[in-house]
């Protein structure tokens, strides 16, 4: 609970504390000490560009567990997560047909840590998937989808479809039997539809089938043309969030 | 819960928008510094947690390097698109594929604009008959989405064989392990094997494996063109494409309707929640048999007979 007394009694941790927050370089980043008043806790979440997606005050069951699951803000910080990740395995990863194989067995075998980092993405990628889809079962049930957030849950089925779509993306990039063929079955589903099936599978994978072109494009829409609609997207969706009144709650 | 603190009467009609809600209280606020933030923390923390002894644990997974001329069996999806696949099986390409799908998300996006009340929002399932509802709803879902699969795949027959009364399949005991009990099903209702069945195991007219609709209806010779030559496969349509949108449109309906002249579903919400429910379990149940349920040819079998996929 927030708290208006500082801890008494410990004069070395105090002015341990004053040296670090009495001085310009603090006061130019944070504009305020530690957030140890009411006032300085709302300045902190209002005046800081990573926090003030919040309010600056919450309805108290909005901070209980049970109610959302933090299931929205962990399929946010998959993402992060996975762009963090992303990012690193783009410097050992070429989109070719000759070396993409190669790539991933070396970052393997080779790379400190790379093993580790292509499971954290890989995981990362099926969880961020599991959490988008228990996130809507979530505001499904909360009935969190009603007047006025109605335009925020299209927006969501959006993010979900995107979602699915940079997971399918990937999938393709590790030019394995698994990647490769998971993709030539998923991209024939789209083909098969009789009327633009075959020109969107034709666009899709940029010929008659899975090979250095549908890997480019894959690749491209990996890791810059998805992952960018998708921010678009979530902007809209916190920002919607904050506009439409917060948590939806009880009338 | 939020018990406390009833709004007025005023603002609980339906419709009623968030300029006229009460004045907020500000003793049922908490500062999002430090109570929020630090939930959010903790869960982020978790996580990181949970991920990284993923990824020390579990390796993925990096096969051979792909090769076009050679088709491992099976071949499957990545699994959240195993549901389309298992779909797939049972009727026509494009209908599972992309139709299905984009119908789909599509209705999903509308939920918000046919259920317009916005009572009870914000809170775990707190209509009346919330519950009822979707504990049918699953279970519908669930079990109907099981025994069409099943008797899609024509595992009702091997049911039938092992399992036949009146005969002598009882003396010994466990009776599906007797082989010299085995019943076969006969053969005037081999057209109830499968739903593709009705097609192969009907002696259906030559006039309705190939009704000329481009002669008939599609005159592109009145434009000066070629005559269109554009056969209808009867059976093959009734199977392909018939059946199943019959069933995914009309089991749903026949669903909510029941549950509204027993009285369970009775508002908007309540569809929702019967037919939303129904779809997840459904969905679910498309995906746990794409994904464990199919071995070699995407045939039926138990979990333990599916092996990984051989090239």
């Amino acid at each position: 609970m927030a708290t208006t007394e500082r801890p008494q009694g410990q004069a070395i941790v105090d002015r341990a504390y004053e040296f670090l927050v009495n001085n310009r370089v603090w006061k130019s980043i944070f504009r305020i000490g530690y957030p140890n008043t009411p006032r300085n806790q709302m300045l902190a979440v209002a005046t800081n560009v990573f926090l003030h997606l919040h309010p600056t005050r919450v309805h108290r069951t909005h901070v209980k567990i049970t109610h959302t699951y933090c299931l929205g803000g962990l399929s946010f910080f998959l993402f992060l997560g996975l762009t963090v990740t992303g990012v690193l395995l783009m410097f050992y990863y070429v989109p070719s047909v000759e070396r993409a194989y190669a790539d991933m067995q070396a970052l393997q075998t080779d790379v400190r840590f790379g093993m580790m980092l292509r499971n954290t993405h890989r995981w990362m990628a099926h969880g961020m998937v599991i959490t988008v889809m228990l996130h809507m079962m979530r505001v499904f049930y909360t009935g969190a989808y009603k007047p006025p957030r109605e335009f925020n849950w299209v927006v969501g089925v959006i993010l979900l479809v995107l979602t699915l779509l940079l997971s399918f993306t990937g999938y393709l990039l590790p030019w394995d039997e698994l990647a490769f063929w998971a993709i030539t079955v998923g991209t024939n589903m789209i083909g098969s539809d009789p009327i633009l099936g075959e020109v969107n599978q034709f666009v899709m994978i940029g010929g008659f089938e899975v090979g250095q072109n549908a890997l480019i494009r894959f690749y491209t829409l990996h890791v810059i043309g998805l992952p960018l609609a998708a921010a678009i997207f979530m902007s809209v969706h916190f920002w919607r969030i904050r506009r439409d009144g917060g948590l939806a709650r009880p009338l | 819960m939020v018990a406390d603190a009833p709004a007025p009467a005023s603002s609980r009609q339906r419709g009623a928008m968030p300029s006229v809600r009460p004045r907020r209280q500000r003793e049922e606020e908490l500062l999002v510094w430090p109570d929020l933030v630090f939930v959010e923390f903790i869960a982020a923390l978790i996580f990181t947690i949970t991920f990284v002894a993923l990824a020390i644990l579990i390796n993925a997974p990096l096969q051979d390097r792909a090769n076009p001329a050679n088709t491992p069996n099976p071949s499957k999806a990545p699994w959240y698109f195993l549901n389309l696949q298992e779909l797939l099986i049972h009727m026509h390409p494009a209908l599972a594929g992309v139709i299905v799908p984009t119908i789909f998300l599509v209705l999903l996006a509308a939920v918000p604009y046919f259920d317009t009340s916005n009572e009870e929002q914000g809170r775990w399932l707190a209509t009346p008959r919330a519950w009822p509802n979707l504990i049918v709803g699953m279970t519908v879902g669930f079990v109907g989405t099981w025994l069409l699969i099943i008797y899609d795949s024509s595992k009702h027959i091997v049911l039938y064989e092992r399992f036949s009364v009146g005969s002598e399949a009882f003396r010994v005991w466990p009776p599906f392990m007797a082989e010299e009990n085995v019943r076969t099903w006969p053969e005037t209702l081999n057209w109830l094997k499968s739903v593709r069945a009705l097609q192969t195991d009907i002696n259906w007219h030559n006039d309705l494996t190939g009704v000329p609709i481009g002669e008939t209806f599609i005159r592109t010779d009145l434009l000066g063109l070629p005559r269109g030559s554009i056969q209808w496969n009867v059976p093959a349509w009734i199977v392909e494409q018939a059946i199943p949108i019959g069933i995914m449109v009309g089991l749903p309906i026949l669903l909510s309707l029941v549950a509204w002249r027993t009285g369970l579903a009775r508002t908007r919400r309540d569809h929702m929640i019967l037919l939303i429910s129904g779809w997840f379990a459904s969905w679910l149940v498309l995906t746990v048999a794409g994904t464990y349920f199919r071995g070699a040819g995407l045939e039926l079998l138990w979990p333990w007979d599916v092996y990984p996929a051989e090239s």
